[in-house]
């Protein structure tokens, strides 16, 4: 995010387009000069408070032009910034706080004083930015961005996807998501204008769905259940001409969801773009129905320009050529690492970092994404790979929702539980789905207890399947009977 | 018998979608479905599948050779209870 040449970058916005729009947030346009002087009005606050240069400060990241002016008057004083979650409870945040050492948590409401010891020194060529990962498992990490990936990201991002001045970009990441190191960061860096999608909204398809047709987007970048949801919202024809660019990211994208995309976007080039918060955007591969459809899946490409990827096997030894395993990235944009420097020594080998993803390479050199390493589960002793299982399940025509999890079995070690969402009046049983998933999987992958239902399932605030609290569903389920 | 078989098929249904397919109606399990191949019952339900006919039926399943095409369909099920009763069973069973 915001680094010294961002900062450098919005300044000449200012200065050059003071008129034109920065950020549109709930009907209203907030220009460069707007937000040029909102951010003063923080600096003046930020000033008043008994901070020393260097200091770490702690900003929820509420999404609002506020926030947003809030975090760009830190970095103009020299603070670094801690962006967690606003969702993150008091004790979470308190801890995280005093982690990272920050002073005080900012809001753009009121600003909360910490006493919190003073973290580490900052290390020269640090970003000022700090975000958390949660990852799949475990406590939130710390990871301190660093100055020259960030500015390299931003002059990759706007080019690839030609964000310029009059370009306006949709933004649906919570703003502590590093997705907003291209749909807000390098936007404003560049001129252009960032939608934001209100976070308490964004699982609203009909609000989604009004939005993308006010406004004449241009590049979009979502996960795909923002594509699913605008998908389902449109009882018409209507399309959206303007966009040129459509980003799926964070998560899988379905065959049958790629399907819908071009005659959503009829102009837009469709692009798969794989990355983590450790090194942001590491693959990006443009997406054609008919390519994928022969692939079985959507590819995640090829490593972007200047990435290096390499496969290893499971004792760590690299995989030439076509085969699977774990994915060790290194890109030009990545962090420095995480405050926690034992962490450092866990997921980073050699300046690769250890992405806890298992790919497969073909023979041509292109990536597919299995699933996570920690996805995968003995049931009867044979290694199965969740994910694996769900996409067959979500390959049946009649299944709009499925989360496959794996219940503790005395005998089994593991069973596979699945849940499924059924589309309404498709009369789908679970004897046709096993049925389905029979013919597809090996007998062991096939979930030995298979639910039907009509609703949606839980999702987290990021939009994936909230697979902790089906699984813990299930798990309470089995005691029950 | 007829009566009789009519029953074993509902008893066989009955007990295989309280435990394995609990969503689905009598009607809509079929009886030449394959339950084994369709995934409705897994390795370790064919376990509990042949102790509740052993049980159910006062088949002694651990003394005779079952094999699992025994218990591949309801309708496989049901000839198996047949043969096992009338007594026919160990000899064919035994070549």
């Amino acid at each position: 995010m915001p680094s010294r040449s961002f900062l450098t970058l919005f300044s000449e916005r200012v200065k050059i387009q003071p008129d034109a729009p920065a950020l549109s947030w709930g009907g209203q346009i907030v220009s460069y000069a707007e937000l040029d002087w909102m951010v003063g009005s923080m600096s003046s606050a930020i000033a008043g408070l008994d901070l020393t240069q260097d200091a770490p400060v702690c900003v929820p990241a509420r999404k609002s032009p506020e926030t947003i002016a809030l975090v760009i008057a830190c970095l103009k004083a020299g603070h670094r910034v801690l962006l967690p979650s606003d969702l993150l409870g008091a004790d979470a945040l308190a801890e995280l706080c005093t982690q990272v050492g920050c002073t005080y948590v900012l809001s753009s409401r009121e600003n909360v004083r910490f006493t919190a010891s003073l973290g580490r020194q900052p290390e020269p060529g640090e970003l000022g930015l700090m975000l958390t990962t949660s990852g799949s498992t475990g406590s939130p990490k710390t990871v301190v961005l660093s100055a020259e990936g960030v500015d390299r990201f931003l002059s990759w991002g706007t080019s690839q996807f030609g964000i310029k001045p009059g370009v306006i970009v949709l933004n649906y990441a919570p703003l502590n998501f590093d997705l907003c190191l291209l749909d807000i960061w390098a936007t404003l860096a560049v001129g252009a204008c960032a939608e934001l999608v209100e976070q308490d909204k964004a699982t609203d398809g009909t609000y989604l769905l009004d939005l993308c047709t006010r406004r004449a987007l241009t590049v979009i970048q979502a996960v795909p259940m923002f594509y699913r949801l605008l998908a389902d919202a449109i009882l018409d024809g209507r399309a959206f001409d303007s966009v040129e660019h459509v980003i799926c990211t964070g998560d899988a994208l379905p065959l049958k969801l790629l399907e819908r995309l071009p005659r959503l976007f009829p102009q837009a080039t469709l692009w798969n773009v794989y990355g983590c918060t450790e090194t942001n955007d590491s693959f990006l591969h443009e997406v054609t129905v008919d390519e994928a459809l022969a692939h079985g899946t959507v590819p995640i490409g090829r490593p972007i320009t200047g990435v290096d990827a390499v496969i290893v096997d499971e004792s760590g030894a690299i995989i030439d050529g076509s085969g699977s395993g774990e994915l060790l990235v290194t890109t030009p944009f990545q962090t420095r690492g995480y405050l926690d420097q034992q962490l450092n020594g866990e997921r980073w080998r050699e300046g690769y970092f250890r992405t806890g993803d298992t790919v497969r390479r073909d023979e041509n050199g292109l990536f597919f994404l299995i699933g996570r390493n920690d996805y995968h589960v003995k049931v009867r002793g044979v290694r199965t790979n969740l994910q694996e299982v769900e996409r067959v399940i979500l390959d049946h025509l009649d299944v709009l929702e499925a989360a496959v999890v794996a219940v503790p079995d005395e005998i089994a070690g593991h069973l596979l539980h699945v849940v499924v969402r059924r589309r309404p009046y498709s009369g789908l049983n679970s004897i046709q789905l096993r049925a389905h998933s029979a013919a597809k999987l090996p007998r062991t992958a096939v979930p030995s207890v298979v639910e039907i239902v009509d609703h949606a399932l839980p999702r987290t605030s990021t939009g994936k399947i909230d697979r902790n609290v089906v699984r813990a569903y299930r798990e309470k389920m089995q005691l029950v009977g | 018998m007829k009566r009789c078989n009519l029953s074993a098929e509902v008893e066989i249904k009955r007990f295989i979608i309280a435990n394995f397919a609990r969503d689905v109606t009598p009607d809509e399990l079929g009886s030449d479905l394959n339950l084994l191949d369709s995934g409705v019952v897994d390795s370790l339900g064919l376990l509990r599948l042949i102790a509740w006919v052993g049980d159910t039926y006062h088949i002694p399943v651990n003394d005779v050779n079952v094999s699992t095409d025994d218990f591949s369909s309801i309708d496989a099920i049901r000839s198996f209870i047949e043969e096992s009763r009338s007594g026919v069973l160990q000899n064919d069973r035994s070549s």
